[in-house]
Formats: C-alpha cells, structure tokens, sequence
C-alpha cells in the first residue's frame, strides 16, 4: 500500500512537471536570450545534373542571384527575431531522375532543415519529389506545368505553390492564336489542318490532352490531321516528319524540349521540306534553342512567358538580364526567371509571417498578394488561387534571322498589349507544307 | 498507300540511320571478332569521337567532313590506350571482370565528360547543311548523300586492308584462332591494340555523322550503344558483313515501323526483329556455329 502511494506520488510529480512545462511559454517569446539563426535555409530543388541540368543550371544561378540581391540589404527582416537574417540557398539535385530527386528533397528536409522549398523541374520528376514535403515544408514549384502538382488529390497539396504556367495555361492561348492569327491567312474558308508531334511522356501527353480538350470543348474550327508521338531521347525525326508532311498540315505544333524540337524544326524543313508553321511550347525559352535553330528558327513561333531575347517589355526586364549577364556571362532561361521569382516570394511570405515556421511561412505564402516581377501575371498582381496556382500573361513570339548579325531575334506577336508587331507568314510557307 | 517518293524519302532515312549503326556495329565486331570481348562502353567511344570533332571544328573552323578523320585518329589512339591499360589487363581473369571493366567505363567517361564540356546541347555546322540534291519529286540533302558515302569508303578501306594487306590478314587469322595465329609469329597483343583502335575509330565516325546531322550532348552514346549490340546480335557476333545487312535492315525497319505503326514501335520493332532471326537462327544472320 505504501508502494503504491508512493507510485502515484511520482507520477502526480511528473504530471505537474510535464503541465508546468506546457504552460510556460514558449522561451523565444519571454526569454531574454533568444538566439537569432545565422541564416534562413532556402531549398533548391532543381536538376543540376543529368539530362536538364542545363535548364537547372539556370534555375540555380538566378537563385543565386536573387539570394545575393536579398542579402545585400541585410536578408530579410523576421519580426520574431527582431533582425534581418540572410538568406542562405542549399541546392538539392534531382539529377533529373524521380527516385534521386526524392533523396534531395528528403535530405534538404530533414538534414539541412530548409524552412522552405523553391523549384522542381520536370512534371514527372516533381510530383515524386514533392511527396516528402507534404504538409511538412512549403514549396514553390517553379518548374513542373503538370496541373497534377497541385490538384493531385492522392496526398494533401495544401503546402504545394505552381509559380509556373500548367498545361492548360498555354495550350489554350497557342490554340486560340492558330485559329485568330494562322487561320485567316492560310485556310480563310476551311478548317485548319493541325498536326501535333509531342514527346511520349506524361509531359508530352498532358499538353496534347489538354490542347485536343480545348479544341473539341470550344469546338474550334481546327481540323487534327496527324498525331505523332515519340520517345524522349528521339533524336532522328525524319520519319515522324514524312508522315507528318503526308497529312499536309497548315501548321506544326509541336511539344518537347530543347534538343528535341530544334530538331525538329530543322529537320522538318532542311530535310523534309515541310515549309510550314511550327510551334514551340515555353520550355524551349532557353538561350540554346536558339542557337541550336540558328536561321532555321526564321519565321517560326514560340510560345513563352518570360522573353529575355525581344524588345523589352517590363522594367525589371532591363536589369535582370543585365545583372544576369554580369554574372554569369550568358543570357538568362524562363525557368531561372521563374525561379528567380519564386526565390523573392518566399522572402517576402517569410517576412509577412515574422517567423521561420514552416506552417507560417505556409500560410504567408498562400495569402501572397504583391506586384508582378519577372512573370507577368494577369491583373498585375501575383496571387494564388483555390489550386494554389498563379495567373501569368502567356506570349507568341515570332522568330527572325537577321543575317547581318546572324542572330535569330524573337518579338512579341501576342498579346495585343504587348505585341511588337503582327504575325507574318514565314518567308517559305507553303500551305499544306 | 503512300506514295513513292514518300517510301524512297523513308528509305533514304532509314538508310543514313543505318550507316550509324553500321559503323557503330562493325566497329564492335572488329573487338568482339578478334579480342573476344564485349565493351559495352562503345556508345561512349562513340560520343567522345562527336566531341573531338566538335572541338577541333570550333577551334579550326576546317570542313567536318576532313575533321572526321582526325576524329578517328584521336579516339583510335584512345581505344590502343584503353585496351592497353584496362581490358588487356582483366582478359582471361573471368567475362564478369571484362564487362564490369566496361561498364564502369560507360560511368566514368561520360562523367568526365559532363564535367569537362557540361551536358550543355551542341551541333557541328556542315557547310553543305542548307544544299539538297533536287530530284525532281524530292531532295535529297548533301549530308545524307555524304554519310551515306562516307561509311561505304570506310567500309570499303576496312574491307581492303583486312584482306590485301599482311597486317589485316594477321587480325584475321587472329580472329580465327589465337593459338594458330602466334605459332605464325603474329604478335597477338599488338592486334588486340590494333582491333580496338579500330574499332574506336570507326565508332568515332559514326559520332562525328550522328554530331554533323542532330545536335548531341555527351548521353548520345546510349541508345546508339545499345542498338549497336542489337545489330551484332542479329547480323552474327564477330561478322562484319552480318553487321553490314543487320545495321541497315535494323535503320529501315526502324524507320519504316514509324511511318506505319508509331514512333513508340521504333525500339520495340528492333527487339522483334531480334527475336525473329534468333528462334530462326540462333547465331545470327551470318554468325559461325561453334
């Protein structure tokens, strides 16, 4: 009996020590020694190696760049701390694989303990890795256009930002600019013949679906005459092409990166003497493709948000790029654009939270709702919605070969605010290729 | 039906692709004929001989056609010194040993590869690029009628060297038989470093092509590794006139599998393909039974 007053005496001791502890609160607030971190973790999450890390390369040195830019006013200001903290960014390799991409993400969470996420590219790479940051760490996917990484209904999204265009974002305004801007030039009085050419991956696939649904929901005047898919590592597109021209198209839209699609635009005129229009989705913004296309990019489209190469068309355009350049001596990608976006909206959310907890930062981020940067967003202000997606203003460009300076030079052909000038045919058109 | 000029443009296509794989293919039966091993980094060989023409067509501007044969100089010498220091040294120890030896070499040199050029895209201009031969009903760009002519010459040089010359004739009979051949005086370790310096040369003129006529980053070497594999298999381990007909059968069935049936039957058309002549001959089209 006197053992078991004894016991319950113990544990009546550890239930108060454990209630005491719980009602006091919390040392930071009260204590006169809060200990100010020496850095707020940002996550890059990006494929630094393998076969996009040219594109990651870009996302990380416009991090960088935005990091530099943050800090060189002190970081940003924590009202829990009472201090501006500098930002610090640790890079997490996808090596453009799933599985890879899932250690980086764990290892940025759990070892480097990163308050945030920015990045992911790839739409099948990111919806691996963004599963072990599910309703732990925020993240800003500044590079995947599957509408999935936030509308998934398999895990909770609700810690998933797409700071980039999806799918649907622009394949609908391509569509609406071949029947507006194509159609009256070539096929006044017919349907458009259309024919799709798109990598045979769950990219290539969302942006076919997702064009083909428009087409029949808005029952658009544009008639599909050929379908081709390839593998992504295609390299020989000649007879994909043959086919293609077989069907006569009016134009050629096509779906894949950088390598890809330069090849086919060359190849489809060089070799196969399909002289119609092609169109490129905006992954392709990207220094090389135009390099790669050289005069064979003359008259051709490119659909894209972010255009370092046409006239400038935003203020911050002017001092990106310079800076960009500056510091790393080439001309700045869409995706590092996107990043380097993403890269100050966290500042700014980490700011308005005043703390660096996760959920937070969480919360601060989904009630973001500030001016444009280097993404254009419908209405002027960067906001997400109920997907927690953004609303950026999508461009046509149109690209010319100037042969004095052996430049291929895109303007802006759409949207009408922001157009330099009209589509043009180009100069080898021919109808039905 | 399709019509005519669209089935020759196709089989044109499917040629060009097969004089790669040609290349790539004879090149691994020159290895496999006389050292009796597999290098399963030959895709790699193949990329590194894209890159040394890509470099030397930066710094030199000269015509990549001529840069093509430096090319296969330079990676020759590169496939004496591999088969020197890595496979001489692990041959006869075990097959494991051999193709881990090669596959290890798959990872290395296409990291020091990354690491030294990044995996940056490339392309090398041919100054022929923009001219087509107009045949009325259809062109035919130069740089198709040149790979295509340039793999006949080399295949025709190879052809003339193993058989008129005393040195091909001592890779030949190295080929057949090891012992026989060093009774015969043949230095047989100086034709394991001859078969695999050719054998690189001729896998590095096949990158060059490939580099002259589709950009490249340094994972080009992959898939061309693996169709090469598929070639020797169905044209016959160690024949070269079996990779000859089995390179440019697989370049046209590919070719032609896309314009019927897909793009997604182009790799799949290769393993039938496969199948096919081993359930009918298991040795392959022109292999020896032993």
């Amino acid at each position: 009996m006197k053992n078991v007053k004894g016991n319950i005496l113990i544990i009546l001791l550890i239930l108060a020590a454990i209630i005491s502890a719980g009602c006091t609160a919390p040392s930071d607030e009260v204590s006169d020694k809060i200990v100010v971190p020496n850095s707020i973790k940002i996550g890059l999450v990006a494929p630094l190696s393998g076969g996009a890390s040219s594109t990651g390369n870009d996302m990380k040195q416009a991090a960088i760049l935005a990091v530099e830019e943050i800090n060189a006013n002190g970081g940003v200001f924590v009202k829990k701390y009472d201090a501006k903290i500098p930002l610090e960014l640790v890079e997490g390799d996808t090596q453009t694989s799933p599985t890879e991409g899932v250690t980086a993400v764990e290892r940025l969470i759990s070892r480097d303990n990163v308050v945030v996420l920015v990045g992911g590219f790839s739409s099948g790479v990111t919806l691996a890795n963004q599963v072990p940051a599910v309703g732990k760490v925020p993240y800003v996917i500044t590079g995947a256009s599957s509408s999935q990484v936030t509308r998934r209904t398999d895990i909770n999204t609700s810690y998933f930002y797409h700071y980039c265009s999806t799918t649907d974002d622009y394949s609908q305004p391509i569509l609406q600019f071949f029947v507006d801007e194509l159609k009256p030039l070539v096929a006044a009085d017919r349907d458009l013949k259309l024919a799709l050419i798109y990598r045979d991956d769950a990219y290539g696939k969302g942006v076919i679906e997702s064009s083909i649904a428009y087409i029949e929901d808005n029952d658009l005047p544009i008639e599909l005459v050929a379908q081709e898919k390839y593998p992504g590592a295609e390299t020989d597109f000649h007879a994909y092409l043959t086919k293609i021209a077989d069907a006569k198209p009016d134009a050629v839209y096509t779906v894949g990166f950088v390598q890809d699609t330069a090849s086919i635009y060359i190849q489809g005129q060089r070799d196969v003497g399909l002289n119609t229009v092609y169109m490129a989705v905006e992954c392709n913004e990207d220094p090389a493709f135009y390099d790669l296309l050289g005069e064979w990019g003359d008259g051709q489209l490119l659909e894209s948000k972010f255009a370092p190469y046409a006239p400038e068309y935003t203020e911050m355009m002017k001092p990106y790029k310079d800076a960009y350049l500056a510091k790393w001596g080439v001309m700045p990608g869409m995706m590092g654009a996107d990043t380097y976006d993403g890269i100050y909206l966290v500042a700014s959310a980490i700011e308005r939270a005043g703390t660096l907890d996760r959920s937070d930062v969480n919360n601060a981020i989904k009630q973001t709702n500030e001016p444009e940067k280097l993404i254009l967003m419908e209405g002027g202000n960067i906001a997400f919605d109920e997907y927690n997606e953004i609303s950026p203003r999508i461009f046509i460009e149109q690209m010319f070969w100037n042969n004095e300076t052996e430049e291929l030079i895109p303007v802006l052909v759409l949207p009408e605010d922001l157009k330099s000038q009209d589509f043009v045919l180009p100069d080898k058109y021919e109808i039905g290729g | 039906m399709a019509e005519i000029t669209t089935l020759i443009q196709i089989f044109i296509w499917g040629l060009t692709a097969g004089c790669i794989y040609v290349l790539m293919a004879v090149g691994l039966n020159m290895i496999f004929g006389v050292m009796k091993v597999v290098n399963f980094a030959h895709g790699e060989i193949m990329m590194l001989g894209a890159f040394t023409s890509f470099w030397v067509y930066n710094y030199t501007g000269i015509n990549p056609y001529f840069i093509m044969f430096i090319s296969m100089i330079v990676v020759g010498i590169f496939g004496v010194i591999i088969e020197r220091y890595g496979f001489r040294k692990v041959l006869g120890t075990g097959k494991l040993n051999e193709i881990f030896l090669s596959l290890g070499l798959i990872y290395i040199i296409q990291n020091l590869s990354v690491k030294l050029w990044t995996d940056d895209i490339r392309k090398i201009n041919s100054p022929f690029s923009s001219m087509t031969l107009d045949l009325g009903m259809l062109n035919i760009t130069y740089d198709r009628l040149i790979a295509i002519g340039f793999t006949a010459l080399i295949l025709i040089s190879l052809y003339l060297f193993l058989t008129k010359t005393d040195v091909g004739r001592a890779l030949r009979a190295t080929s057949q038989n090891h012992e026989a051949a060093m009774l015969m005086g043949v230095n047989v370790n100086h034709m394991y470093m001859l078969s695999f310096g050719i054998g690189s040369a001729l896998a590095a003129a096949a990158g060059t092509i490939a580099a002259i006529l589709t950009p490249f980053n340094p994972y080009m070497g992959t898939i061309s590794g693996i169709m090469a594999f598929t070639v020797i298999i169905i044209g016959g381990l160690g024949s070269i006139p079996g990779a000859i007909i089995a390179g440019l059968m697989l370049g046209l069935v590919q070719n032609f599998t896309i314009f019927y049936f897909g793009g997604a039957w182009k790799d799949a058309v290769a393993f039938v393909l496969l199948i096919i002549v081993l359930i009918i001959k298991p040795t392959g089209l022109f292999g020896e039974e032993h």
